[in-house]
This record gives C-alpha cells, structure tokens and sequence, in this order.
C-alpha cells in the first residue's frame, strides 16, 4: 500500500453553516482584554494583526463596530523618522507592517495621517542591487518582501519609482520546475511564497510569464481527501491554505480546478461554535476516540446485565463513569488570522453573504474599486 | 498559530491554568518593558545581551530584539580585538542554536545566523554544514534550513556532486523528500551546463535521474514527490525535433529538416534542405506536448515501465497522467484513443481533479486537431462532440475561416478569441456558453450559430455590435428569447443582422 495521505478527518458534527455573526462578535472583543496572554504575545506583529481583524469584519460588512479613532493614531504612533512603519509602538520599522499599515488607512481611507512621501522612500530604499528587496536594514531578503513593496506602492500609486525590471527578474529567477515560487531564488516552492510572486506578477502586469498550467496543477494538487487545502506536498492542511492557494488560483484563472464544495465544507468546519473565529484545521480526532469507548463501555455493560447480577453491574457502571468522564476532548484554537482567511477563502468561493474579496490584496474590492486599482489576472 | 489545541478541562484546571498564564504574562512584560527602555536609553552592554538572550529563547518571532542584540554585537565588536570577537560571536551562535531548538522554523533565528556568520572573523562552515545536517534529519522539509543550506554550501564552495550525494540519502531514507527532490532540480543544470538551453541536461546524467525517480515510485507508486520530479525531468533532455513538418512556411513539402533549435514548446526553427543546393530557414510548427522529444527510444522505455507498472497500479492517478504525458511525447495521434480511455480513467480515481483533466484533455484534442490539419484545409477548423471544457492555442489558428465549436461544454468564448481575424463563420451550438467576451471586433465574420446555449441577458450580446460583417446570427435555445422586447432590442443592437432566428 505504501504511505498514508496525510490529511484530517472531519467529524460528522464538524460545523457546516455560516457563523458570521459569531466571527464578528469574535473579532470585535479581541484585543479588548488586553491583558491576554496571546494577544501580549502577538505584540510584534500587531500591525497585521490589525489588518486581519479589520479585513475581515469589512468583509462581513461590520466594519464600523471597531475603534477607527484609535487605530489611526496607533499607526501614526508607529512610523519612523526613516519613513518606515512598525508593528507596535517601541518596535522597529519593516516592509511587512508597512504594507499592513497602508493596507489598514485604505480601508479607512485616510492614507495621509501619516507621511506617504517617507513611506515611499523607505520602500525604495530597501530594493537591492538584484531587484530583490530586504524587509528592513538587516538585510533578509524573501519574495515575499517583493510582494510587500509592490503592494504598498500600488495602493499609493508610486510603482514607478523602483527598477520594474530587476523586481520582476529577481521574483522570476524564484520560479522552480514546478511551475511555483519559493523565497530566495533555489528556494522550494510554498503556497504561501506562491501567493506573494502571483500577486507580485498581477501587480506588475508579468502574469503571462507564469506557467499557468503547470502551476495550476501543483496548486490543486493541494487539496486533500478532506477538501482542505495544504502549502506544499505531504502536509497536512490548514485553512489559511484556503487563501493562499485560492487567491493564487484565482490570479492565474485555474480557481475552477479544485473541487470548491469540499473545500467549503472543510472551511466551515474550521469554525468554533462556541467563541466563534476559525482554527486551522477541524476540531480533532478525539472525539470519534470517545465514540468508541462509549460503544466499547455499552458493550461490557451488556455482557454484565447476561452474565452478572445487578449490584455488581452498579458498582461497574459507577467505575467506568469515573474513567471516562474527566477524558480530555480536544477542540481548536481560533485566532483573527485563520479567521481572516477562512472568511476570505469563503469570499473567493462565491459566498454570497461576505463581500467580494481580491485576490491580489487581500482587501475588500469596493475599496480597491475606489482607489482605482484593478490589478490584471489570468483567464 | 499553527497547530495549536485547545484542551478543556475541569473548572479546578482552568483556574490554575489561569494564574500560570497570568504569571508568565507579567514576567514577559515586566522584562520587555525594561530591555525596551534599555534600548531607548541607547544602552549597549552585557545585561542587554541578557535581557535580550531571556526573551528571545521563548519569543524567537520578536524581531526588534533581535535588531537590538545585533546592535549591541556591532557595539562591543569596536571594543574588542579579534579573536574576542571571534569568540562573541561564536557564543551567538550557541545561543541561536538553543533557540533553534525549540523553534527550528524562526525567520528571525536563521536569519540572525546567516548575519553571525557574516561578523565571524573566521566562520566554520563545517559546523555550520553539520547544523543543516542535523536540523534536516529531524525534519527534511524544513525549508528555512534548507535554505540555510544553500548559503553555507556557497560560501564554502562544497561540490555539487556531493550535494547530489546529499539528496541521493535523504531520498533514499524518507518518504516525505519533496524538499530533496527539488533541491536536485536545482543542481542538475549545474553539473554539465549545456551551451544553448541552461535549462537542459546531458542524457547520461537524465537516465540516471529516471533510474532514481523508478526505483522511488515502483518501492511506493504513492510518492507523489518523485512523480512531480519525474514529470519535469520528461522535459529536460537535450532537443533533438522530430518535425511534423505541417505547418512549414517555406510551403515545399520536400523540404527535409536538418538541424532543428527548439524556440519553445511549439515552435521550432528548422533549417531545411529543398534540393541540394538548396539550404533555408524556416519555421516549423511542431506538434509537440511539454514535454521536448528525446531519443525516441528513451522515452518508449519509459512508457514502457510505466505500463508495467499501470498493472499492478491501475487506479494510481500519478501513472496513469504521466503515461498520458509520455504517449504525448511520442505519438500524440497514434495514442489519441488510449490518451481519452487513461483520462476517463483519471476522472473516476481522482474526481476532485476532474476539471482539471477536463481542461487538459480539451488541450490535447485541440493540439491533435491542430497537427490532423492540412495545410491546404487550415481555414476550415472542427473541433465538435470532443467533450472541450475550454478553447485554448488560438494563436494556431490565425488564418481560420470556418470554426466549428458545436456539441461541447464550453462556458464562454474567452477574450483570446478575438486574435481569429479571419474568422468568417462560427458555429458553436450545443454547448453552455453565457458569456461571448471573446467575439468583438472580428471584421470578417458573417454568420454566428449559438442554439443551445446559456445566453441570458441582451448585456452578453453587446460585443457583438463591434463585429460589422455580421448578418446571420441564430439564437434560438437561449434563455434570452424569454426576455421582453428581445427582437426589436436586438434590431436596435445589431442592425446589420437580417436572418436572426430566436
């Protein structure tokens, strides 16, 4: 037989409806305690973290319920004298949560409280001799850098002022046999980096270099018996995949080889009823563990009730209670990032309850529509 | 984030759980609080280190730390002499390795090595070479470390042979090697470099690497890692076309290819031989898959095994879609039967994919059609009843009159079907096509027939307008004779159509 799939199994119970409102309620109290040992924890990417739950409840259309206000100045708190932004105020500036900063006052449309000049110095500043771009003055250079400066520049409209070409000779000397991108150039490709070189080429008008075809085959190549999506071969999936592997789908018009209602239905079951949000994967396996030591249980109880008399069956009962009670089950931890992409993922798959989502920004398209940014993507 | 359990336990658990959360919230924020002030106050010693060194060990992911700690490092570096220094930073490196313990997958730790071993007066990359080795025997897809790898394998200028002997162990000892695989694609094209094609490689070292991906998947036909490898590897050898010779522009069909250079995957420029004293360039349309064409009998043994293997495998999608690849390779129309047959096949063991194959089978019905067409025929062009899910190598049909797309499953008539410039009938009935982007400013084309279509509003007629040549356009089986009015809309529309049948 040889090896196993490796993959999650959906519980018959597993959600299989729309929490919207769960979600909304979700994100809107996070971060209200600010006295969580997570969200403390998270402090160094707190930009993007902003951005995800900002995003998402845009997309839900409740937008309004977060503080606007405080935001704005959080950010303005958050840029540096080099132009550049950081996630959290006393943390020092990168690419990424420059990205996620303008990414949040387009949102907001209120992109001039901080010094979009600077901004776009610092970008500029930080492409290589290559035409690869470093995150920040420490020198790691990744593709997915190269997706954050075109990005930021796109959504300010100053992609001329670096070298176009060397960018684009950089994230193309990323392109592997399989058709997919990794982070530096011999890098493996990764749905995620994938992601980050499509929306790289959209923003760039270089989609045609893509090998559409071969790429598309490895991306829904993803997914997995559960419906779930994973990042690359032989791991397991995870519902952030849903966005990454999706979005890059849908910029290469192959978003209709994968099987999209088992794909939802993986999304959905990533949901946590209870506190609302999305985890990773499904709530686990324990669960069918405990349905087989209830039959197992029923089982013995049974052969007692023939063979032995009743106060003894008592006594057992009283015992197998007490083994079974205190078992542990496990379910899943939600946080504002799956959530984000779940939501999304679901927007991509043509929910009609979230709005249309883009593929290249991760930001609603009523917002893209009124900057004016219409990035190209594949038939 | 990733991979995180929630447990729930007895309300006496949770509350302990609380208070330990609690506890370790304050410590963490009580010594964050002070190296930040520290850092503010341009501090750049010992206790810096120390600070930094506590938080770092659990929070690898709080990058402004170590931007400090590099600072600090850079600081004492000017006070010390070398080999204090070598000794500095050799101390980071223990550290980092201690932190990579307990998160091997810390942008933040690699990256801080990478940085270390740029400040090292004098770096081992031995011990550095053994790290990667270590790191990957606990995870071979850990791509940070791999890419790790690839930085101390340059700066230390270990051969690519032995890299090869590298990935040649990790392929043989572990099932999930996709890593290992691609990390070889990588090296081959930097064994023998060949001159004209650096994508290429030498047919010596090609065999060896089927023999590898063989003995992979024939020990476990499920190893998807090496059917993606071998997949690439069907295209790497060194061209040697074989020229169908059917679109040859230099139109003499005595013409014999001599020497060819593969342009891309269709097109290949041939220099050809007409009569003796004869020698021109011309270009040749070659009905070629992606995959280049070997020596014809290389690629017949790989089929070959690839059958056996089909019957001891006859549900395994990775064989079935790889021999399609291969009798592509070889003989597209004589294998076109057995090509449809495999694909049926593919639909029922892999139906996720289904459309997928769908696309690629309408691709490889459309090349087969292509190299079916004579060179006096090439303007009358039928694609019927071939199951097309979609229209694709229009650019091969520049000089198309007559285009027969009825009794398919096409959804629309993309916006690269405006390149048929020639285009002077089209007949696409029978099919499920909403959406007609694809036919506008066509100047040639007379008579459109679409019964039986999904065409719903008079809004997916508009690019219609554009196409001034049109005069007999059928429309009947469409939803949009139900809309009110639609004759005299239409009229409005298109007023150069006179035979509109609804």
């Amino acid at each position: 037989m040889g090896t196993q799939v490796k993959d999650v199994v959906i519980k018959p119970e597993a959600p299989n409806t729309l929490l919207l409102d769960k979600h909304a309620d979700y994100i809107a109290a996070y971060g209200s305690k600010k006295d969580d040992y997570e969200y403390t924890l998270s402090e160094y990417l707190r930009m993007s973290g902003i951005y995800w739950g900002l995003t998402v409840m845009d997309l839900m259309g409740q937008l309004s319920r977060m503080n606007r206000e405080e935001i704005i100045e959080f950010i303005k708190s958050c840029q540096h004298d080099c132009g550049g932004i950081s996630a959290s105020t006393g943390h020092d500036p990168h690419l990424l949560y420059t990205l996620s900063a303008v990414q949040i006052l387009s949102l907001y449309d209120s992109i001039n409280v901080i010094d979009v000049d600077k901004v776009v110095d610092y970008v500029k500043g930080l492409q290589q001799e290559d035409g690869s771009f470093a995150g920040d003055k420490w020198g790691e250079i990744d593709t997915r850098f190269s997706f954050c400066a075109v990005a930021t520049l796109a959504l300010l409209g100053k992609l001329d002022v670096i070298n176009m070409d060397k960018a684009v000779g950089f994230v193309l000397s990323c392109m592997n046999f399989d058709g997919g991108f990794g982070c530096r150039p011999g890098s493996e490709s990764h749905a995620g980096q994938i992601y980050c070189c499509t929306g790289f080429l959209s923003i760039t008008g270089q989609l045609h270099k893509v090998n559409a075809d071969l790429l598309g085959w490895w991306l829904c190549e993803r997914q997995l018996p559960s419906g779930g999506l994973n990042g690359r071969p032989e791991k397991l999936p995870d519902v952030c995949y849903s966005w990454w592997v999706l979005a890059s789908l849908k910029i290469i018009g192959r978003i209709h080889w994968i099987d999209k209602a088992k794909l939802r239905s993986f999304i959905l079951a990533c949901q946590d009823e209870e506190t609302g949000g999305f985890a990773d994967r499904p709530g686990d396996m324990v669960s069918s563990l405990w349905n087989c030591h209830i039959q197992f249980c029923i089982c013995i109880y049974i052969l007692h009730v023939i063979s032995l008399g009743l106060a003894i069956l008592y006594t057992e009962l009283i015992i197998l209670c007490g083994t079974f009670l205190p078992v542990l089950y496990i379910s899943i931890q939600v946080d504002p990032f799956h959530t984000l992409f779940g939501v999304a993922g679901l927007s991509l798959l043509g929910d009609e309850q979230i709005k249309p989502v883009n593929p290249v920004f991760c930001m609603p398209e009523d917002v893209l529509q009124r900057i004016g940014l219409q990035p190209d993507l594949l038939n | 984030m990733h991979g995180r359990v929630k447990i729930k336990s007895t309300a006496q658990q949770e509350e302990e759980k609380r208070k330990e959360k609690e506890k370790k919230l304050k410590a963490f924020v009580s010594a964050r609080d002070a190296v930040l002030k520290k850092r503010s106050a341009g501090e750049h010693d010992e206790e810096a280190l120390q600070l930094t060194r506590q938080l770092l060990s659990s929070n690898p992911d709080f990058a402004t730390l170590w931007n400090y700690r590099r600072e600090v490092l850079l600081h004492l570096e000017t006070l010390r002499e070398k080999d204090e220094v070598q000794k500095l930073y050799e101390s980071e490196l223990h550290f980092i390795e201690a932190c990579l313990k307990v998160n091997p997958k810390s942008y933040g730790c690699w990256h801080h090595r990478t940085w270390v071993n740029t400040r090292l007066p004098q770096p081992d990359w031995t011990r550095e070479l053994g790290l990667c080795d270590r790191c990957l025997s606990l995870d071979e897809r850990n791509f940070h470390c791999w890419d790790y790898r690839r930085v101390v394998v340059k700066a230390s200028g270990v051969s690519v042979e032995q890299e090869l002997q590298f990935t040649d162990r990790l392929i043989g000892s572990n099932f999930s090697n996709y890593s290992s695989w691609h990390y070889r694609s990588t090296l081959l094209p930097q064994l023998h470099p060949q001159p004209f094609h650096s994508h290429r490689v030498c047919e010596e070292q090609l065999l060896k690497e089927y023999e590898l991906s063989h003995n992979a998947f024939f020990t476990d036909p499920n190893d998807q890692s090496a059917w993606f490898y071998y997949r690439w590897l069907l295209g790497r050898g060194v061209c040697v076309c074989v020229c169908l010779e059917l679109l040859c522009i230099c139109e003499d069909t005595s013409a014999h290819p001599m020497l060819c250079v593969c342009v891309c995957v269709y097109v290949c420029v041939c220099v050809c031989v007409c009569n003796l004293d004869d020698l021109h360039v011309c270009v040749c349309i070659c009905g070629r898959s992606e995959l280049s064409v070997e020596k014809s009998s290389v690629l017949q043994a790989e089929l070959q095994s690839c059958n056996q293997l089909l019957e001891l495998e006859p549900q395994n999608k990775w064989c079935l879609l790889t021999i399609i690849l291969l009798m592509r390779a070889l003989d597209p129309l004589g294998h076109e039967k057995e090509t449809l047959a495999h694909f049926q096949t593919l639909k029922e063991v892999d139906p996720m994919r289904s459309t997928y194959y769908s696309d690629l089978c309408s691709k490889f019905l459309i090349e087969n059609t292509i190299l079916k067409m004579e060179y006096a025929e090439v303007r009358v062009f039928s694609l019927s009843n071939k199951n097309l899910t979609t229209l694709c190598h229009l650019d091969q049909l520049l000089f198309v009159t007559h285009i027969n797309l009825s009794s398919n499953q096409l959804l629309r008539l993309p916006p690269h079907f405006a390149m048929l410039q020639c285009l002077e009938v089209l007949e696409a009935d029978d099919n499920a096509i909403e959406n007609l982007e694809g036919l506008y400013h066509l100047p040639k084309l007379e008579e459109v027939s679409l019964r039986n279509n999904q065409i719903c509003k008079l809004s997916d007629l508009e690019s219609l307008a554009s196409c001034t040549k049109l005069t007999r356009l059928d429309l009947r089986g469409n939803p949009v004779h139900r809309t009110a009015h639609i004759e005299s809309e239409l009229s409005q529309l298109l007023p150069r159509v006179t035979a509109l049948s609804l």
